[in-house]
């Protein structure tokens, strides 16, 4: 677990995690480089979700595991909270796209593993694991193993399980990609109200254009090859608010000339792949 | 139509790929071993063999019967369990936390992982008269063979089965606050038991097959010596009561460990509660 480090001067701004000009190259076997992102910037505010977008290979998982800090970047500085990030720490809890439900714990033993591994006291963590097990709904499926359990309640598992620890930070890879459409859309929905309940800081990774225009306060759309960020788009239609009934977004005037714009944008880096 | 017709309504015994019933599997096999008993009984009776050489099943059990009660056979037995047992805790005492750490830490495994798959290429048996110049005619030989002959298969299946603990539930770890040896503990540790115990299950049926041969080889008692002592006699009943003996005591112990999986890891194995 990494200490607090010195803090770095920052001097215009300061973001909650700032991404200074950090870039990732990956040794090849064979003595060559793969360089997955090259000079990223972008920082990401209190209580804010923001989605990183772009086409698969382009690097968001790559971005979101520096964060983490399980990741080393080649160059650059990952800063939270005026911080530097070095290696993995409970203020920074991740979801992953596949299931990571311990299933040799129930759902409460999950939720709890956090807090049990930092010494939270009993009495508090049974507080605290009821809360986010009522908050992601599964009040009664508290006591079951998560095999028993769908792919959608299984991630809504690991959601409370994270935020149960409580992290500054909740990052999230495709954490819905594994699901069906239905269920997809039910998480982000769920997942809009956990952020609104809990004050939550997200980073969340897709390539679903829907998914990131419905749930981003701001969308860092990444081109590939090496990725890099190629805009930052801010919902502007969306007027600073969110809203838990997802068709309520797409209904709206500007979210689909805002899907277009991006469809576009994907279009054109998936495209320069061929080459 | 007629030709289909029939086909659905009469229930084939014949079906492709298609599941039988737990019932119809265990009246299948029932069935293949009171065929095979039954043919060697009809053939032993009807003087179709030497006696001698292949007494009837019915013989054999009457005199597993007898040794079992008026001999020291049960005594046999008892030390032949015991051997097994002794060894294989000590084999599982350093397999499994060596296993363990070599799958968790690739540090680890590069030092002890070039030694032990050596080892495995050695025949255990080779070690036999090594065993007895060292160690005399005591126990020490026999539970060393019994050792010998399953430490390494252990330990790299162990190894190999806690490198399949997904990474992400690692990294879930870490990300939650987990130091190195918390994630050891109350992640690796537990995701990989399962398969720890299957492993177990397995290779204790190996460690049978050493204990016959150490028996054979180099001993006085046990029930590998008794059946080399009844060979001296032409006893061949005794010596078929050994083999059964050691067959039932093999199944015994795979049905405890299978039951011992179901009652730690009641997870994986359906909705019970
Ligand atoms: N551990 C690694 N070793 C080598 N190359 C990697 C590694 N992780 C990612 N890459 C490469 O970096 C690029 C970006 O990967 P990734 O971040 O997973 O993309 P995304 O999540 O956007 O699909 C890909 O070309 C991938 O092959
Ligand atoms: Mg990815």
């Amino acid at each position: 677990m990494s200490k607090p480090s010195p803090k770095v001067e920052n001097p215009v701004v300061t973001h909650k995690l700032s991404i200074d000009a950090v870039s990732k190259r990956f040794p090849l076997p064979g003595g060559k480089e793969i360089e997955a992102i090259r000079d990223v910037s972008f920082g990401v505010e209190e209580n804010e979700i923001c989605v990183i977008l772009g086409p698969s290979g382009c690097g968001k998982s790559t971005i979101l595991r520096m964060v983490a800090g399980l990741v080393d970047p080649s160059s650059g500085t990952l800063l939270l909270d005026g911080h530097e990030i070095s290696g993995p720490d409970k203020e920074r809890g991740m979801v992953f796209q596949a299931y990571t439900s311990f299933d040799w714990l129930s759902v409460r033993g999950n939720v709890e593993y956090g807090m049990r591994i930092n010494g939270v006291p009993t009495a508090k963590r049974h507080e605290q694991a009821q809360k986010f097990i009522d908050l992601v709904q599964l009040g009664k499926f508290a006591e079951v193993y998560p095999s028993q359990l769908s792919g959608g309640m299984k991630q809504r598992v690991a959601i409370a399980r994270t935020l149960a620890n409580d992290p500054s930070l909740l990052l999230m890879d495709e954490p819905f990609g594994a699901l069906d459409a239905e269920t997809r859309w039910h998480m982000q929905e769920l997942l809009v109200s956990i952020a609104e309940s809990a004050n939550t800081t997200i980073v969340m990774v897709t390539h679903d254009i829907e998914e990131a225009i419905y749930l981003a306060d701001k969308i860092v759309f990444l081109s590939s090859h090496p990725g890099r960020v190629h805009e930052i788009i801010v919902p502007e239609f969306k007027k600073g608010r969110r809203y838990t009934d997802k068709e309520e977004v797409i209904a709206m005037k500007g979210y689909s000339a805002l899907e277009r714009q991006i469809m576009k944008l994907m279009r054109e880096q998936g495209a320069s792949d061929d080459y | 139509m007629t030709v289909s017709n029939k086909s659905n309504n009469r229930r084939q015994w014949l079906q492709l790929r298609k599941p039988v019933s737990s019932r119809q599997s265990l009246i299948s096999a029932i069935f293949i071993w009171v065929l095979f008993f039954a043919v060697w009984e009809g053939v032993a009776r009807a003087g179709l063999v030497n006696s001698l050489l292949v007494p009837s099943p019915h013989a054999i059990v009457t005199t597993l019967v007898d040794m079992l009660i008026n001999r020291d056979f049960v005594y046999d037995i008892l030390i032949s369990i015991w051997r097994v047992v002794l060894s294989f805790g000590i084999a599982c005492s350093v397999a499994i936390p060596l296993g363990i750490m070599m799958g968790a830490f690739p540090a680890v495994e590069a030092v002890a992982n070039p030694f032990v798959s050596a080892w495995r290429y050695l025949p255990a048996p080779s070690f036999i008269p090594i065993l007895l110049m060292w160690f005399g005619t005591g126990e020490t030989p026999k539970l060393a063979l019994l050792v010998i002959g399953v430490i390494f298969f252990l330990i790299t299946l162990i190894m190999d089965h806690t490198k399949q603990v997904r990474k992400e539930l690692i990294e879930t770890g870490l990300t939650l606050g987990g130091d190195r040896w918390t994630i050891v503990r109350t992640i690796i540790l537990p995701s990989v038991m399962p398969n720890i115990l299957t492993a177990m299950r397995q290779m204790l049926a190996v460690t049978w097959t050493y204990l016959v041969i150490a028996e054979i080889v180099a001993s006085t008692t046990g029930i590998g010596a008794m059946m080399m002592r009844a060979r001296r006699f032409l006893h061949t009943d005794e010596i078929m009561a050994g083999i059964i003996v050691i067959g039932a005591l093999g199944l015994t112990f795979d049905i405890l460990f299978r039951k011992l999986h179901r009652w730690l890891f009641p997870y994986l194995h359906g909705r019970e509660s």
